[in-house]
């Protein structure tokens, strides 16, 4: 592992909460300002690599009537879709039995990836698949796109379509720092810092396991965005430890940073572990109505909305190539 | 997969519809038909050849200030199992990213070919590697390098290598030809490791390192390596590092064993012999876990029943047992990997604490009595960016005004016979273009491997440079003209 302290993920890819309202608010008015002018937001990939928008639906004016134009996601609703394609991919990867590493790279990717583009203008189903797609080649544990693709049943075609998109929305910087590694070496360093005996073991072993399931939970946040990998690893144990009950954590706490001479105070530490609990309390997954209203206003984004357009589009398809009926389908579906 | 279904993409791009997009940033869709990226370099030709695709010379048209400046364009062939994009580009990219050092090659600019999703790198010129360097002493000028220049081509080597080892990075390909030498100018002498294609990061790997398929150039394979190892460690490239540096001190290969070429990860019994016969025979007195190791613990070839006399390291080299420079390469070729020397020990080893000290500028010192010329890399200026070449390859770069096929605009061969800048380190910005994705998502442009400060160029170019051209057009080159890139380095590449 490179260096965290020297890596693109810690120069480039921690925000401030306010950066991060930010960019969800610059991609979503893009697309909404796509949406004025063409009538669509999906952004289509050319032979030549140039993305652009679908053409102007070609009776956009004449039914320029408010209630038959395309309503566009809010910020909300495109938090809601990541969340929900973040929980699928989750999914997706322990189908596959990928180690913890490939799904955390996975989900950063997805994050990383919707920092730069609206959900209405990438699918989030093919970037997601996507993103697993180029996790495992990353990390070193290669997996086909079409064995990819055969487990879920989806063309891997979409899976390879995206892929250059993919590295280059996150600028090719692909090495992420997952925390798990880091809960491995804290739990390490506490059994020598609580002096554990043996028959004390299944004590640690216990606040290691809920600490993983605790990160899992901060990886569907915004926390990795926000917080080093280090600092989400501690949050967890933290919490963990609130069930366990294995050592005194401000203790410990105090005794890393007095040990790494590190800038930061206790309190800031504490504060830092704080918010990212927050961010896990916060945490609001759709419910099945939220999901529907959003597909639905989704699929007219893209151009799929009313029976018209839909029929409209899929003649359309038909003279289109084989990757982008395809498309259409599983947009569809 | 993408490859083979170009069909489909034609009758995409003869639909109707893409042709009026509003597209949002560079297209391919010029007058000459040349994506817009590559519009700003000129290209000068073929530089070097692989199994991951082509090295090519080119130079910046603009921005002025790093005008000619002269850079290495490496394309990545696409992936045979059209299995996307290539995991070779993919894996250097990703690594070159995260480090930044003298010793190590600096990565300007991605560009992508959207058509094919080739991806090329555009990386700071050097003029020279050890390859080309050793070869000129053994072949054209008959003296060995001189020890100042050794000396501090070892030194730089293992400062960039100890960068990266405490980076977690291990090379695996370290061989001559990887390892480059600035020509004039700024960074004159100054060695760059190259060619991370097969690099890893080695903390907790997920699968065995070995899972990738054998890999290092069986001459500087490492024993443990050709013994069947699992787990490899830094220690393979110290192993490499020995090789280069008994090669530098006697021009020769220093374990030239013959390549097994089939099945796929062969026992490669004539290397284990070359390498036996010089140190002598492992014990598990000396390697404690030799015995663990598959090929010995197998010994489907009875190499567990050979006996060879004791090393006879200090006579193939021609250093005396208690000398600094022996003690350091006898180190360095410790059988045992985790008794082997590391590259942060090497660094400060007697050797380089005694007269001459090594120099930042390894190929000019204030001990080198004899500057030696060497002579610039051979380009094959009949190739295009797209790898067809528009002669026989086999003919030797000769003409001075062949202009590249389908690179019009080029100044093509003409360059070689002006006198041409040497490349020159440090850093510098390109403009981002051809890069629809960063122009439209991020502030941070192309984002690769840049720094805003440019380093001033040197413009003057001395008389010597041309005379090096000429020299360098005259001499048949047995690579084809691809400087560094030996013929069999296709074979031993796995």
């Amino acid at each position: 592992m490179a260096d965290f302290q020297t890596s693109t993920h810690r120069t480039k890819w921690i925000f401030t909460p306010q950066e991060l309202v930010e960019k969800y608010k610059a991609a979503n008015q893009r697309a909404i300002q796509a949406l004025e002018k063409y009538g669509a937001t999906l952004m289509e990939v050319d032979i030549d690599g140039s993305l652009s928008y679908p053409e102007p639906q070609t009776n956009a004016k004449d039914t320029a009537d408010k209630h038959s134009r395309p309503k566009p996601l809010n910020i909300e609703e495109e938090q809601y879709m990541r969340v929900f394609y973040e929980n699928k991919l989750q999914e997706v990867c322990n189908n596959f039995h990928f180690p913890h590493k490939i799904q955390a790279t996975a989900l950063i990717y997805f994050k990383r990836f919707y920092l730069q583009w609206s959900i209405m203008e990438h699918h989030p189903k093919n970037i997601m698949l996507t993103c697993i797609y180029g996790a495992c080649k990353i990390e070193e544990n290669h997996v086909s796109a079409e064995e990819l693709g055969k487990g879920i049943s989806q063309d891997h075609q979409l899976i390879l379509n995206n892929e250059m998109i993919v590295y280059q929305s996150l600028e090719f910087d692909l090495i992420v720092y997952a925390p798990y590694r880091s809960i491995d070496g804290f739990v390490n360093d506490i059994e020598e810092f609580c002096q554990t005996k043996d028959d004390q073991l299944h004590m640690l072993k216990a606040l290691h396991e809920t600490a993983r399931m605790e990160v899992d939970k901060i990886m569907l946040t915004d926390a990795p965005l926000l917080f080093p990998p280090g600092q989400l690893a501690l949050a967890s144990l933290r919490s963990s430890n609130e069930v366990h009950g294995v050592l005194d954590f401000e203790r410990y706490l105090r005794s890393i940073l007095s040990r790494q001479s590190s800038a930061h105070t206790i309190s800031e530490l504490i504060e830092s572990l704080s918010a990212i609990d927050s961010w896990v309390r916060r945490y609001k997954f759709p419910s099945e109505k939220d999901l529907k209203h959003i597909n639905r206003k989704l699929r007219s984004c893209w151009g799929l909305g009313s029976h018209d357009e839909s029929k409209k589009r899929e003649k359309k398809s038909k003279h289109k190539s084989k990757k982008s009926s395809n498309e259409t389908q599983n947009m569809q579906s | 997969m993408l490859r083979s279904q170009p069909i489909s993409w034609d009758s995409k791009m003869g639909d109707g519809n893409s042709g009026s997009n509003r597209t949002l940033s560079g297209n391919n869709n010029n007058s000459s038909n040349k994506p817009e990226w590559l519009q700003q370099y000129d290209l000068i030709g073929k530089i070097g050849e692989g199994t991951y695709g082509l090295v090519f010379l080119a130079r910046i048209k603009s921005p002025t200030t790093n005008r000619g400046k002269s850079i290495a364009i490496k394309k990545f062939k696409q992936s045979k199992d059209g299995d996307g994009v290539s995991p070779t580009a993919i894996r250097e990219i990703m690594l070159l990213r995260e480090i930044s050092h003298e010793n190590v090659v600096k990565l300007v600019n991605v560009h992508i070919n959207h058509a094919d999703m080739s991806l090329y790198l555009a990386f700071d010129y050097a003029e020279h590697d050890l390859y080309e360097i050793i070869r000129h002493h053994r072949d054209k000028v008959n003296h060995s390098i001189s020890q100042y220049t050794v000396k501090s081509l070892l030194w730089q080597l293992l400062n960039g290598l100890n960068y990266l080892h405490s980076n977690w990075i291990i090379h695996r390909d370290l061989k001559p030809s990887n390892i480059l030498v600035m020509g004039e100018g700024e960074e004159q002498g100054v060695v760059k490791i190259a060619d991370f294609g097969l690099a890893r990061i080695y903390q907790a790997p997920l699968k065995p390192l070995s899972d990738n398929g054998v890999v290092v150039t069986i001459w500087y394979r490492a024993p443990e390596l050709l013994l069947g190892a699992k787990h490899y460690t830094s220690a393979v490239d110290m192993w490499a590092v020995g090789c280069i540096f008994a090669e530098l001190l006697t021009l020769k290969p220093l374990f030239q064993g013959a390549e097994v070429k089939a099945p796929p990860n062969p026992f490669q019994l004539d290397q284990l012999d070359k390498i036996f016969k010089v140190l002598g025979h492992p014990t598990p007195e000396k390697w404690p876990t030799l015995p663990n190791l598959p090929h010995w613990q197998q010994d489907l070839q009875h190499i567990q029943g050979h006996k060879y006399d004791n090393t006879g390291l200090n006579s193939v080299v021609h250093l005396s047992t208690k000398s600094p420079p022996y003690d350091l390469l006898s180190k360095m070729l410790e059988y045992d990997p985790r008794k082997r020397i590391t590259a942060q020990q090497a660094l400060e080893h007697e050797y380089f604490r005694i007269e001459p000290l090594p120099g930042r500028n390894a190929l000019v010192g204030p001990s080198v009595e004899k500057v030696v010329n060497y002579p610039t890399r051979p380009v094959d200026t009949t190739t295009d960016f797209e790898g067809t070449t528009s002669l026989q390859p086999s003919q030797p770069v000769s003409s001075g005004n062949a202009v590249s096929g389908s690179m019009p605009g080029t100044h093509g061969g003409t360059m070689r016979s002006v006198p041409r800048q040497m490349a020159v380190g440090g850093m510098q910005r390109m403009q981002p273009q051809g890069m629809p994705a960063y122009n439209l998502t991020s502030q941070a442009g192309m984002g690769v491997g840049m720094n805003p400060s440019g380093i001033p160029m040197q413009r003057g170019v001395s008389a010597q440079t041309h005379q090096q051209q000429q020299q360098q057009l005259r001499r048949k080159d047995p690579a084809m003209g691809m400087a560094g890139y030996p013929p069999q380095q296709k074979s031993r590449r796995m």
